[in-house]
């Protein structure tokens, strides 16, 4: 096969795990006990014409087959994913806007998680069944282990004292348009600070765990004893053999291990109230604003799903060998 | 005197749970400009380590012993740092299994000309030329040098895998069942091209295989071994015709396995752990020709003509006398 | 497709676990420290579970103290944000997180050990759409849609069971479904077959047998990660109604233990969380490298073998290498 046809694979995949995901956040919502009209009905304060408009924008009043074209038509045509029963907003726009924040966290935490996790993973590797195997590897067991919410909670026990511990202290929420001086930057640098930490604290024990033993698989492979065959020195032959082999699997990690970068995050969100998507989701959960919550639902998925196929095409790209 | 001289080669390993392996227990042979020499036995007798200790590509657990000359210069005894430089100069290999012999994401040539910029061979464009030259003589389109591993079938990974271990003109060229998982008819292939590149380049090869027919067609002389010690040795006419240690013979007799399976070699029982000590001659309970002598005391290697040794009480005098 | 999971490479231990040496699991437990070391962790909390109610010294639900009272002879964890008993809520909330942690871990292995069983042993068709739909749950992110469920059917420990068992199958099924298939390619099922035995036959004689210790150690760490499900859910406020770890969690977080300084409140839950899932990780991980037949010398490594100190008696002449 050729290895165009593999992005074009990816790239179907991708659009058919989104398809999924919707059709299932379709019926969840559908197979509420109610009907979807009286659902709606529950939003307290929408008046009757806004009622009127999203029975007839989401057919409430037609069959459930009819229901569901007229929700795929909304919500790919008009990204439309309903209002919000808190405050009658539109799902999207307020999503949209508490999206970057949490993609700004997140990345930080991500990155902050990989490079700790590749280092720690690759010391240990290195300096197999040593002391410092040993602390790296059962450090990394126990941050694995502990809950994200109570590594939130005992930084904030912690460093209470020292760094702020809630949200943003600007009550803009959109963590680009903060302005650009200095102060701004270094005010949503310190807000984010112990969440993102959090974050990476909760992530890096398993990318430790695999890189070990991806690095470990990779010094045990043939073509690392042809390199010392060849009269290479260490140094060289762990840099332009053995690492970029030892990539490809965490390429593949990131990419599995973002559905538990999600998990993780909106737990972070709640413990610092950071306004992002999953601090939406724990409020949308407990008013039970449905159309919030399931937009939530599907930013996430598709987020997920996005970042993905990008993983898919690092991995592309790192590995010749791809064509299927 | 020999280009390569290995004089009582030992090997140990420590184990994981205490105790030690003494996978080859004091081997000593010698290979000329432009020889050929078969190492033969079952796997697991010890060949393959012998081999690494050669190339110092032993893990961390390995203790080893003995000399190792090239040219008359000791290369082992200073330890893996003092052997780099003549690595891939001096002595190069062929893996066993050339398939992963190659990492998957670098191309070909460019794993050809690693080694002669290390080693100062060439550097840029003129290390290119080298490389599909050497490309063209294990006849591979020099084109192909840009072409990743997993693109080439395993007949042409195997003549790669001969073009990069001459990339730096080594003195010896040693290879690992360089013909296993390899059809018959690439097989042939390979193994004339073995013998072609020693005629035309004065190369000793080293031929390490649990095959002694094969050994037979392509070496001039085979060196056969058994739990980590020399059984025997000899030019290969010799072996053939009038082996003098019953291990020689049954594994003549022995009929490949046409499964394909390697080291299938149909000699009844194992060969012994090497974790312990042995008493007597290692190969007693396996030996249709054994006697009381063999289960208390090991036979040494002894000449029983020229050119022609083997560890066997059959061929001691003083033992059949009793 | 994907080359490894998180936790489980796929395609794990390909080759069979030897029937001789008795059962893998209990092998495994006796023989690596780590393996035991999480056997008696997870041991004491599953006592804790079910005597731990009876011996609590106090109610689990009513205050009997004053709120945040630090550890003290009579509160030997102190009391939470309602004045109720530390101690007394960890004895009594352990049972519902084991019980979700290993009901749910139990529902995943039934609903993925079933697809990866069958879609490994029918192939075809069945086996493609089996392993897409996995895939595509694969990448949809499992907390988000158990956080959706659990509020759209409401909280209830059924309930809680299911959407988090529910989720939590695809890397099993996948494990499973690898294994099966190259077990069912192995000669003597196929030998089974051609002798007339009945699918259900070779799956509960043949298949299943080899696949049970794979299953139980991927099952292990479901327990892991059903646990840490349980109290995400808890934190939101949708997990089981009633006294969990999670929920203590969540209890404490909403009466801002952290800054109230009510370390007792948070740190024992959380601990013992912690504390479960690295019970479950070293016994599902030993159990599965046990397994995994690819355990490799590295070739590379900071140390390098020894060349043996020259001899005593003999060849004094030569320094010690090192």
């Amino acid at each position: 096969m050729h290895r165009a046809d593999y992005v074009i694979k990816r790239v179907f995949f991708a659009l058919m795990t989104v398809f999924v995901a919707v059709t299932i956040n379709f019926l969840l919502f559908r197979a509420l006990p109610g009907s979807a009209v009286a659902n709606f009905s529950r939003a307290p304060h929408a008046s009757p014409e806004l009622k009127a408009t999203l029975t007839h924008e989401f057919g409430l009043d037609q069959p459930l087959w009819k229901q569901y074209v007229l929700y795929l038509n909304q919500l790919v045509f008009h990204g439309n994913m309903g209002v919000s029963f808190a405050d009658n907003q539109p799902v999207t726009g307020e999503l949209a806007g508490k999206l970057g924040n949490t993609i700004g966290m997140v990345t930080v935490g991500t990155v902050l998680a990989i490079v700790i996790g590749v280092i720690t993973g690759f010391v240990s590797a290195w300096r197999r069944s040593g002391a410092v195997d040993a602390v790296s590897t059962n450090t990394a067991i126990v941050f694995y282990a502990l809950p994200t919410q109570f590594i939130g909670m005992m930084l904030i026990f912690l460093f209470a004292k020292y760094l702020p511990t809630a949200g943003m202290r600007n009550e803009v929420n959109n963590f680009f348009s903060g302005g650009n001086t200095w102060s701004s930057i270094t005010d949503v640098a310190s807000h984010m600070l112990l969440p993102a930490l959090t974050l990476a604290l909760t992530l890096f024990g398993e990318y430790t765990l695999v890189v070990r033993s991806s690095m470990l698989e990779t010094l045990g492979e043939d073509y690392v004893l042809t390199a010392r065959a060849k009269g290479l020195p260490q140094r060289r032959i762990v840099i332009s053999h053995a690492l970029r082999n030892a990539m490809l699997p965490i390429a593949t990690l990131v990419a599995l291990s973002l559905g538990f970068i999600v998990a993780g995050a909106i737990l972070v969100e709640i413990v610092f109230s950071w306004p992002g998507i999953g601090q939406a989701v724990y409020e949308a959960v407990a008013t039970r604003d449905y159309p919030m919550l399931q937009g939530a639902f599907l930013i996430l998925t598709l987020s997920v799903v996005f970042f993905n196929f990008i993983a898919d095409l690092i991995y592309f790209k790192l590995d010749p060998r791809i064509t299927e | 005197m020999s280009l390569l001289r290995v004089e009582d080669l030992h090997v140990r390993f420590d184990l994981p749970h205490g105790g030690r392996l003494h996978a080859v227990q004091g081997v000593s042979f010698g290979v000329d400009d432009g020889e050929r020499l078969g190492l033969v036995g079952e796997s697991g007798c010890g060949k393959t380590t012998a081999l690494l200790a050669l190339m110092g590509l032993l893990p961390p657990t390995a203790e080893v012993d003995g000399h190792v000359e090239i040219d008359g210069v000791e290369i082992l005894r200073g330890g893996e740092d003092a052997m780099r430089p003549s690595r891939w100069t001096d002595i190069a290999m062929i893996f066993q299994g050339a398939m992963n012999a190659f990492n998957p994401v670098k191309t070909v040539g460019s794993q050809i000309v690693e080694p002669m910029e290390f080693h100062g061979i060439a550097t840029g464009s003129a290390a290119k030329d080298q490389a599909a030259e050497l490309l063209r003589l294990v006849g591979i389109q020099p084109s192909a040098a840009d072409r990743y591993p997993h693109e080439f079938s395993g007949g042409m990974r195997q003549r790669a895998a001969i073009a990069m271990a001459l990339a730096c003109n080594p003195k010896v060229l040693l290879a690992d069942e360089p013909t296993t998982a390899l059809d018959v008819m690439v097989q042939a292939q390979i193994l004339q091209l073995l013998v072609a590149l020693t005629k035309e380049l004065g190369l000793a090869v080293i031929l390490v295989t649990h095959d002694l027919p094969l050994v037979t067609q392509v070496c001039d002389r085979a060196v056969v071994m058994y739990a980590g010690r020399i059984a025997e040795s000899g030019p290969v006419d010799t072996l053939f015709h009038d082996p003098r240690h019953p291990y020689t013979r049954l594994l003549f007799e022995a009929t490949p396995d046409l499964t394909g399976d390697v080291d299938v070699v149909s000699i009844p029982g194992a060969p012994p752990r090497l974790d312990r000590e042995l008493v007597g001659c290692p190969f007693e309970p396996r030996c249709d020709r054994a006697f009381d002598p063999c289960k208390v005391r090991t036979p040494a290697l002894m000449d029983v003509a020229v050119n022609h040794e083997a560890a066997c009480h059959l061929n001691d005098a003083t033992v059949m006398a009793g | 497709m994907k080359a490894v999971e998180p936790a489980i490479a796929e395609g794990t231990a390909l080759e069979a676990v030897p029937s001789a040496r008795g059962n893998p699991v209990i092998q495994v437990l006796r023989e690596r420290r780590s393996a035991l070391l999480g056997f008696f962790i997870v041991a004491f909390f599953i006592v804790l579970a079910i005597v731990g109610p009876s011996l609590a010294p106090y109610s689990w639900t009513v205050p009997s103290g004053p709120v945040y009272a630090p550890p003290s002879a009579q509160h030997l964890l102190g009391t939470d944000g309602s004045g109720v008993d530390v101690l007394s809520e960890m004895m009594y909330g352990g049972r519902t997180s084991l019980i979700v942690g290993f009901a749910a871990a139990l529902v995943a292995m039934i609903v993925g050990g079933g697809i990866g069983l069958t879609a490994g042993y029918t192939g075809g068709g069945t086996d493609v759409g089996l392993m897409r739909l996995t895939d595509y749950f694969l990448v949809i992110p499992d907390l988000v849609l158990m956080i959706v469920i659990a509020t759209v059917f409401g909280p209830s420990l059924s309930h809680v069971i299911l959407v988090i068992g529910l989720l939590l199958w695809t890397t099993t099924a996948r494990i499973v479904r690898s294994q099966v298939k190259s077990i069912r390619e192995r000669v003597y099922v196929r030998r089974a077959r051609s002798l007339g035995a009945s699918h259900r036959r070779i799956v509960f004689q043949h298949i299943l047998p080899q696949v049970a210790p794979l299953l139980i150690a991927t099952t292990v760490l479901t327990i892991a990660y059903a646990i840490f499900d349980e109290s995400a859910l808890a934190f939101l406020g949708v997990g089981v109604p009633g006294v969990s770890w999670g929920t203590m969690l969540e209890h404490a977080f909403e009466r801002t233990a952290m800054t109230e300084g009510a370390w007792w409140a948070f740190v024992p839950p959380g601990l013992a969380i912690g504390l479960v899932v690295v019970g479950c990780y070293l016994m599902g991980q030993a159990i599965e490298d046990a397994l995994n037949p690819r355990l490799r010398v590295a070739h590379l490594s900071i140390h390098s073998w020894r060349v043996r100190p020259a001899g005593r008696v003999v060849a004094p002449a030569e320094e010690p290498g090192g």
